[in-house]
């Protein structure tokens, strides 16, 4: 490594922390982007072709996104993460400040005020949130010396509540859903005592069954919740959703129908399917070995990041790994869980593989973080 | 950090167990869904993308016995609206307004057209026929603008001949439910056109064709995805089907009724001093050597035309109208009728086949039958017109149809019947009587040849005077008369069967349907030949009762044997009847005429009879002029 590295920003030795960057998360990153690619080609090229449109222009916007991300991947793995625990209130600040202007000059699209339009793009702050309050949580919990006591434990509940309480306004259940899962795992690993969690995830079922009971959740919020459930039951939208979503899957097969060839994908069947529906595309066309063999890549993804967790140096790295790690499994199992009707739908996209810039951007930063934990795990 | 190394490695193996436990439920529902149910999903993805687009099949022609065109079709350029799928849209005023404007009809037209009450929801309206190429082609390659719209191949039966056999060839309509269940399997749907009564719905079979369908993939939004179609079956026409009938004897057959009837009601009745109503009637024509229906006619009848995409509603009811005496009925098959002296020939047959008379043996006929002792007004039976005819043997009994000859076979059958049995019954039966007579077509109806179980059990439901069988009612029997009843049909069978020798064949409308032996009168030429010249001399002999009726006929060129009848019915005027065959020796043809409160059959009936076989002799065919006969 060369002594003019840009790497010289840490407080480490960045040069010599190059030497352990886990090069088998890279790849398998860089191979599920391909796939990522690869499906949302698939499952957008005869709609936009049949519309008179370039076949290849969500693909052409997502290999953008990408390379963005391959970017930002690499500076998140570069400036030590230990920096950012002196910049985290500010990281937090604009945070916060991001989700609140969004509620206030956000474009409108599908019922959702969540972006904002820059350009012929959309930046979703939600997503990049869910990073900043990975990095926040971090940065605070490791900050703790003492046992967290209940008022830390409000402390750390109010830092995760916030950005969730204005993420749930835009409204965007799923992804305040995604923040949950974050503080959860966070919360198990930061220290806090087993009755603090125990009594937490009491404290959380009963707010289930209450916002379920006294009508918190919009009516269509409840029934996509539900459906899964008893899709018989219902023949809303929703319920037709999934039926398609599980006919494309199932009917995949072992071997699925071949790239390109999928019926209920080439004919707009399922719909959001280059987007929240994108792992139909997969199953269809691919069939249960590419279903199984991105799972595979997915789980590759998790195993480096709890191995990160591991071995990081300190609790600050390990508090960072674990909230990627609840992020993106949760994510993964909620999206595919979705699509095969064992989780209710909500609008979580699929890291790396959905279609999208926001999402695609924040899961590179993520996995750049774990680069940069696992890197720094000797210095 | 507080947290002991050892609690943070445990909860981070919690960690890592907890997603694992997530990884492997995710593989767990993949095999599920792929693996162990995938059959299901697969038929499920396959019926998504598949739409499947009917086209009727051109329904085959009905042809008469020489190739003539009975029932054709029509196909032709259409522009149909689907109201189901109108109904479903949210910008159906719109369509409307594009197609009103294409087509060049006004809105209220069109709003009409699409009303119309004759097609079900499921059946495409057509509101413009015989479109032209350009506007055809237009609303086919501008589906997006006109959904629910449709250009399509209409095909309609046409009747080159008006009404001309109506009730033999039958009508097309929509299927209704009944049919649907019933004919499923061989694939009908909502809104296909079946044949509904006579020919069209006997040759369904045959005239129908297979529908072609169209294989579509679509898309979710149920447009057709560009390209080749999926599969593709043609449809196949329907098999013409030729029938035994003969255009023009069925021409002449129609027309002659009708005169007939017209003639009639010019006549008064000499009971009431009424005109004969002669609301209705029938007439066949069969071919003896196999059973083969020439000519068929009913009147009144109606215009199969009428149900060409449905019949309207007030031409229905009109046609349900008591008043109009149920057109829709075919009479020959359906229209029970007291044969009168026609069936002398029944009662002739079952005394000389059992040896009860001879050729030769006489009776003097004074005109009053007196029942042995037994008294009062209801013992004494009379000739029709009260003659008398002095001696008769078997032969003039016919030709003269002395009443009071037969009376006493009548009764005799009754009083021997140790020895002879129900003879009459039996006999009947034999001509064909009190069954259905086989033939395809719909409808049909037994009749009754009343015997002592018979009166025993209608007793049962009917009040009666007495359910006892008594003399008078062999007497009444051996006439035609009493509970008798028959069809215009079988009774035509019944002289065919007779004038054949003795060869009782199915009647049959399809000439690809081979002839049918139901049953055999034995006959010896010694007991057949004095009835027969009976038959012939009723049309011959200046006393037949035929004679007057068949005056200047050209009996030489095609001679007729047959029977006058005129049947009593309570509360209303005499039935006329008349039943023959020619050529006397070696028939050709079996005609019946039957019409309803029209008077004396050789008044009436042999007329009709007279000009169908003047036509079928090749003879000019001249007016209808009533007869003289009184019987």
């Amino acid at each position: 490594m060369a002594i003019s590295s840009p790497a010289n920003i840490g407080r480490g030795n960045a040069a010599s922390a190059w030497r352990h960057v886990d090069l088998s998360l890279v790849v398998t990153t860089l191979l599920l982007a391909a796939f990522g690619l690869l499906m949302i080609y698939s499952a957008t090229r005869s709609r936009l072709d049949d519309a008179g449109l370039d076949p290849q222009y969500y693909l052409q916007r997502q290999a953008l996104f990408v390379t963005i991300g391959l970017g930002v991947m690499l500076v998140a793995a570069l400036v030590d993460y230990r920096v950012f625990r002196d910049f985290a209130p500010i990281i937090y600040a604009g945070t916060v400040g991001a989700l609140v202007l969004v509620l206030a000059l956000g474009s409108v699209h599908k019922g959702q005020q969540a972006a904002f339009d820059v350009g012929p793009f959309q930046l979703q702050p939600s997503e990049f949130a869910k990073v900043s309050l990975i990095v926040c949580l971090a940065a605070y919990a490791s900050s703790i010396r003492t046992e967290v006591d209940g008022r830390k434990l409000l402390v750390i509940l109010g830092l995760a509540g916030l950005p969730m309480g204005l993420i749930y306004l835009q409204p965007d259940l799923g992804t305040s859903l995604v923040f949950a899962a974050i503080l959860l795992g966070m919360l198990l690993i930061s220290g806090v005592k087993a009755r603090f969690l125990v009594a937490l995830l009491a404290l959380a079922v009963v707010g289930m069954v209450a916002v379920v009971h006294f009508g918190v959740l919009k009516d269509y919020q409840y029934k996509r919740l539900t459906s899964f459930l008893d899709p018989q039951a219902d023949t809303t939208r929703s319920a037709y959703n999934l039926a398609q979503s599980k006919t494309a899957i199932g009917s995949g097969g072992i071997t699925g129908k071949g790239l390109f060839k999928g019926t209920q994908t080439n004919l707009s069947y399922v719909p959001e399917q280059h987007t929240d529906f994108i792992f139909t595309a997969v199953g269809e066309q691919l069939g249960l070995a590419g279903s199984v063999a991105l799972l595979a890549l997915f789980a590759v993804i998790a195993w480096r990041t709890w191995r990160a967790a591991a071995l990081a140096k300190d609790p600050a790295g390990t508090l960072v790994c674990v909230g990627v790690l609840a992020m993106l499994t949760f994510q993964i199992f909620e999206n595919v869980g979705m699509t095969m009707g064992i989780m209710p739908i909500t609008g979580i996209p699929l890291p790396l593989l959905s279609y999208g810039g926001s999402s695609t951007l924040a899961t590179f930063a993520a996995i750049g973080l774990v680069l940069n934990v696992h890197m720094r795990r000797f210095t | 950090m507080a947290v002991a190394a050892e609690n943070g490695r445990l909860r981070l193996a919690v960690v890592g167990v907890v997603v694992l436990s997530l990884f492997s439920a995710l593989f767990a529902r993949l095999w599920y869904l792929q693996v162990l149910d995938s059959r299901s999903f697969v038929a499920a993805a396959t019926t998504n993308q598949v739409r499947l687009v009917y086209e009727d099949a051109p329904r085959g022609r009905i042809l008469d016995r020489n190739g003539n065109v009975l029932v054709d079709n029509r196909r032709t350029q259409a522009i149909t609206v689907s109201r189901h799928d109108l109904e479903r849209l949210k910008n159906a005023e719109e369509v409307k307004a594009r197609l009103s404007a294409l087509l060049a009809i006004s809105r209220d037209e069109l709003d009409k057209r699409i009303a119309d009450v004759r097609y079900s929801q499921y059946k495409p309206i057509p509101v413009a026929e015989d479109v032209s190429e350009e506007t055809y082609t237009y609303v086919k390659e501008h589906q997006r603008d006109f959904p629910a719209v449709d250009a399509t191949i209409v095909s309609q039966r046409t009747y080159p001949n008006g009404d001309l056999a109506a009730h033999l060839l039958g009508y097309v309509g929509e299927i209704n439910d009944s049919e649907l269940v019933n004919r499923k399997k061989d694939g009908y749907r909502l809104g296909d056109s079946i044949g509904k009564s006579g020919a069209e719905l006997v040759f369904e079979r045959d005239l129908r064709g297979s529908p072609g369908v169209t294989k579509l993939q679509v898309n979710s939004a149920g447009e057709v995805v560009k390209g080749e179609p999926l599969a593709v079956v043609a449809a196949q026409p329907g098999k013409d089907v030729t029938l035994t009938v003969d255009l023009n004897v069925q021409k002449l057959a129609e027309d002659s009724l009708k005169q007939g009837l017209e003639a009639a009601r010019s006549a008064v009745d000499r009971n009431d001093k009424k005109h004969f109503l002669a609301p209705a009637g029938s007439t066949v024509v069969l071919d003896p050597r196999d059973g083969a229906v020439i000519a068929m006619a009913s009147y009144p009848t109606y215009n199969p035309g009428d149900f060409i995409n449905g019949i309207k509603p007030d031409v229905f009811a009109a046609l349900s109208d008591p008043a109009s005496h149920f057109p829709l009925n075919n009479r020959a098959l359906t229209g029970l009728y007291a044969p009168g002296s026609t069936f002398k020939l029944v009662t002739a047959v079952a005394a000389i086949e059992r040896g009860m008379v001879a050729a030769n043996t006489t009776i003097t006929d004074t005109g009053v039958y007196n029942l042995k002792g037994c008294k009062g007004e209801r013992c004494t039976f009379r000739n029709a017109g009260g003659q008398s005819y002095g001696r008769v043997n078997l032969t003039r009994a016919i030709t003269v149809s002395s009443d009071v000859y037969f009376y006493g076979l009548g009764a005799r059958f009754w009083q021997e019947r140790g020895q002879y049995g129900n003879g009459i019954q039996e006999t009947a039966r034999k001509f064909g009587f009190a069954s259905k007579t086989g033939i395809a077509l719909s409808g049909d109806k037994a009749g009754v040849i009343p015997d002592p179980e018979w009166k025993k059990s209608f007793c049962k439901n009917v009040r009666c005077v007495d359910d006892r069988w008594f003399t008078g009612d062999n007497i009444n029997m051996a006439i035609g008369q009493g509970d008798v009843v028959v069809t215009p049909l079988q009774l035509a069978n019944a002289y065919a069967t007779f004038g054949n020798g003795g060869t009782h064949y199915a009647p049959r409308i399809g000439a690809a349907e081979p002839p049918k032996v139901l049953s055999t009168v034995e006959m010896t030429p010694a007991m057949r030949q004095p009835i027969l010249t009976g038959l012939k001399q009723a049309i011959s002999k200046d006393d037949g009762t035929a004679y007057g009726a068949f005056l200047g006929y050209p009996n030489s060129a095609l001679p007729v044997a047959g029977k006058t009848g005129t049947a009593q019915v309570r509360g209303k005027q005499d039935t006329a009847v008349f039943a023959a065959f020619a050529p006397a020796d070696n028939p050709q043809y079996a005609v019946s005429v039957v019409m309803e409160e029209a008077g004396f059959g050789g008044a009436s009936a042999a007329p009709v009879a007279r000009r169908i076989f003047a036509g079928l002799a090749g003879q000019p065919i001249t007016p209808i002029q009533l007869g003289t006969g009184v019987d």
